[in-house]
């Protein structure tokens, strides 16, 4: 007997405009100087992909222009909930929004994934490419971790700690509640300035406290120096769960 | 990120592929596992074909050398280059492991 295979599942829905609530949340967590917000035309467009996304798929959606790409999660009939309150707000343009649950984003690659749509929407030159996607990728990789997974980063030091961190991070992979977290990455951009958002679920972090790589043995801490090199600004706001990167182009 | 290895009677050679970052951790156990067999007194991590290194996977660089320094095997880091070697120079690892061109 054939098996029956799971019932397909609304994977993303695109629009151009984004819901009122998502805007206010946004603008609060990422406001910086010289960003307009025009409005933006009536017509939205709205795609249901099937299946569990991969880079493919995601990059096909992209290439419908989208503002906003928006993975659904399990259950529920999120497409129409989403289309009932999803009533217009304009989006940011030059902008765009990608919003996945943690156990998609995880081995995704998303901060290659954003930074080819931004290149390929004209927000990313050629020779800033490296220092951004590092950047974007250690922001990405925090809120995976740290923020929606909650593994600290203090699991490293201890004796054995990649042992613990490993089976830390198994466990947290494997937990539903962790996984259906959401990651959100906005981008806007002007002809001198890139700016990205990286927004996670997590218990967030105290942004104020030093960051710990005195001792240059330590296994963890390099990510914010490497955003703090790299990157013309960072910001860290929304109790930790919010990181701004910004970049002079 | 992938590895191929290869010994010779004085160390082992693990040749690293692709990119090395947080999702790699099952990998680092099975390049310290490799550490744990190994007898001969030096261990060679080849980054030549390495793309992308970040800071989780600076950081398995340091594990691999705190393993080899506690069996007292030489570790050895070479072929870094274009933005792997920008990372292993922002974070200093140069200070800690001792990095060949």
């Amino acid at each position: 007997m054939q098996p029956v295979p799971p019932p397909p599942r609304p994977f993303c829905v695109m629009r151009a405009s984004v819901p009122a609530d998502m805007t206010s949340r946004v603008a609060e967590r990422f406001a910086l100087p010289g960003f307009a917000l025009p409005g933006f035309g009536p017509a939205w467009t709205d795609a249901l992909l099937l299946e569990r996304a991969d880079q493919d798929r995601l990059r096909e959606a992209f290439d419908r222009n989208p503002f906003l790409t928006v993975e659904l999660g399990e259950g529920g009939d999120e497409p129409a909930a989403l289309r009932d309150d999803w009533s217009g707000a304009p989006a940011v343009e030059p902008g765009f929004y990608l919003s996945l649950t943690t156990g998609t984003a995880y081995g995704l690659q998303c901060a290659v994934l954003v930074c080819d749509e931004l290149a390929r929407r004209g927000g990313l030159p050629d020779g800033r490419r490296s220092n951004v996607e590092l950047c974007l990728h250690e922001a990405i990789a925090n809120a995976i971790v740290h923020g929606n997974l909650g593994i600290p980063s203090a699991a490293k030091s201890q004796p054995d700690g990649y042992r613990l961190f490993g089976r830390l991070l198994r466990e947290r992979l494997g937990d539903p509640a962790a996984i259906r977290r959401r990651i959100d990455i906005f981008c806007r951009w002007s002809a001198a300035v890139l700016a990205v958002a990286v927004v996670d679920q997590g218990g967030g972090f105290d942004s104020a406290a030093p960051v710990a790589v005195a001792d240059g043995k330590a296994q963890s801490g390099r990510g914010f120096l490497f955003m703090r090199a790299l990157a013309s600004g960072v910001t860290v706001t929304d109790g930790g769960r919010c990181t701004v990167l910004r970049f002079d182009l | 990120m992938k590895f191929q290895q290869r010994s010779t009677p004085d160390a082992v050679e693990v040749r690293l592929m692709g990119r090395l970052e947080f999702t790699d951790h099952d990998r680092l156990h099975d390049i310290v596992g490799l550490l744990e067999i190994t007898r001969a007194r030096g261990f060679v991590v080849d980054l030549s074909g390495l793309e992308f290194i970040d800071s989780a996977g600076l950081g398995m660089l340091l594990i691999l050398q705190e393993e080899a320094e506690s069996r007292n095997v030489k570790l050895t880091v070479r072929g870094a280059q274009g933005d792997v070697r920008r990372s292993i120079d922002l974070a200093r690892i140069g200070e800690i492991i001792t990095i060949d061109s």
